[in-house]
């Protein structure tokens, strides 16, 4: 069971089960002493204090899910604290019941306005202090149930939300966007950001005449056989996937999050994608299907970070210089080939094996008026 | 005053607050004779309230009803009427009989 799993689990505890601490504040020690036993004797647990400030104090130390607070107190009066306690958002929820002189009239008033919930009279009758506290107990009871339920609902629906995303997003760039959920439609109308990325373009060569001569069912099959491997292998090196099209997966690295070693992560991405999918490929071939490996294209540089679309489609993704150069290598990619833009490769050649690299020179890639430096990688 | 003046009947439960409460009490009637002695209207006052409040609450209805007597003297100043109440308090809490149920 998830940590969310847990947590809306324990939001369904009976209320029976749940104890129920009233701080009582009196200067008179005999008079706190006796609404303590009182309410002890109810199954309550009660703490007692002599002053207003104390009280505060011991409020903000550990809350309590009531307080029976006595009007004439030394120092700061009863209607004082009560005004601090129902002006604080931290404590304003906390039930009061303010304790005055049966025939204090303009007190009863100065209390509501202070934000008292209830008055009980001095002197104090038993059953007139049972019948208030329990009424207020149930009121504390049924509102904490019903958030507690809330919340369970809250933290279940983000974990349907978290499971419906991740099947389209990576795990990450899920969390991100369930986490500003509160904020509205944020995560969707933030301004876009230039970020500097390493893109990683990954193609299944030769697929296009594979679904030639397949039938469509088969050809979903295969499809989400090899994305399956390939996206677990990106997740695997925390890159983020930003685009699946046809048989071609589009994923970033330093974006949303840092990455300062980014382009060993998408070396490493790259060889795992290629080696874990060697034994789907094995198998295709036995079943007489004719495909030929993934081909990859990395390169680095800046790119954008946004939401393009429209508000009816929109599609968290990067554009730029980037983007376009990866995507211009993996045409050229042959199966279990890597090619790496030179700044890439100059990163991370340390992590290359001696001599399994090989200098394609400057290569005019399409729509690039300057040409590209090119290294291959066969794995 | 006959005897049923000073019977107070307090439930079982408060048994063990009670030897306190007597010795708090005792304590209030000195701080009654202190005040009055030096003209201390407003201690008086704040006394008398207190005292109205805790008794009945504790089953000693007539502390709450001296206090309210001590509470009023004090408002108007009454010193006679104050000196009389605090006389009570004293004869009564030298003979109270507690019964517990």
């Amino acid at each position: 069971m998830s940590a969310l799993s847990d947590l809306a689990s324990a939001g369904k505890l009976a209320p029976a089960q749940v104890e129920f601490r009233v701080l009582v504040v009196d200067d008179d020690p005999d008079m706190a002493a006796f609404l303590a036993r009182l309410l002890g004797a109810e199954g309550m647990i009660a703490d007692t204090v002599f002053d207003g400030e104390t009280a505060l104090e011991r409020v903000a130390a550990a809350p309590p899910d009531l307080i029976l607070l006595d009007v004439m107190l030394p120092g700061a009066d009863g209607f004082t604290i009560c005004e601090k306690l129902k002006g604080d958002p931290a404590t304003a929820m906390i039930p009061i019941v303010l304790v005055t002189a049966l025939e204090d009239q303009a007190n009863r008033v100065r209390g509501i306005r202070a934000g008292g919930d209830d008055f009980l009279s001095k002197p104090v009758k038993r059953e007139e202090l049972l019948a208030r506290v329990n009424t207020l107990r149930r009121l504390h009871e049924t509102r904490r149930e019903l958030e507690a339920r809330r919340l369970a609902a809250e933290v279940q629906r983000k974990e349907t939300l978290h499971r419906a995303f991740t099947r389209y997003v990576s795990p990450r760039l899920a969390d991100r966007i369930i986490a500003e959920l509160g904020d509205h439609d944020a995560p969707f109308r933030g301004a876009a950001q230039r970020v500097s990325v390493v893109a990683l373009f990954a193609d299944l060569r030769g697929f296009t005449r594979l679904t030639e001569r397949t039938a469509v069912d088969e050809v979903v099959g295969l499809l989400n056989q090899y994305f399956g491997v390939i996206t677990e292998a990106a997740y695997r090196h925390d890159g983020t996937i930003f685009g699946m099209a046809g048989d071609g997966l589009l994923v970033g690295f330093n974006v949303p999050f840092s990455q300062p070693d980014a382009a060993a992560r998408a070396w490493k991405a790259a060889r795992d994608m290629v080696e874990s999918f060697s034994p789907v490929l094995a198998a295709w071939t036995a079943r007489g299907r004719m495909a030929t490996g993934v081909g990859i294209g990395v390169a680095s540089g800046e790119a954008i970070l946004g939401n393009i679309g429209s508000p009816h489609f929109m599609s968290h993704t990067i554009i730029g210089d980037a983007v376009n150069t990866a995507a211009r290598l993996v045409r050229m990619a042959k199966p279990a080939e890597v090619l790496l833009a030179g700044p890439v490769y100059e990163a991370i050649r340390a992590l290359i094996p001696a001599g399994a690299a090989q200098s394609l020179g400057d290569v005019a890639l399409r729509g690039k008026t300057e040409p590209t430096p090119v290294f291959s990688v066969r794995l | 005053m006959d005897d049923e003046a000073y019977r107070v009947t307090v439930a079982k439960d408060l048994e063990d607050l009670i030897p306190v409460f007597l010795r708090n009490r005792g304590k209030e009637l000195d701080a009654l004779r202190a005040a009055l002695a030096a003209a201390d209207f407003e201690q008086l006052r704040q006394l008398g309230h207190r005292m109205k409040g805790v008794g009945t609450s504790y089953g000693f209805n007539r502390v709450s009803t001296i206090g309210k007597g001590v509470e009023d003297g004090a408002r108007s100043g009454d010193r006679a009427s104050l000196e009389a109440s605090i006389a009570e308090y004293g004869d009564y809490l030298s003979k109270v009989k507690i019964a517990y149920e």
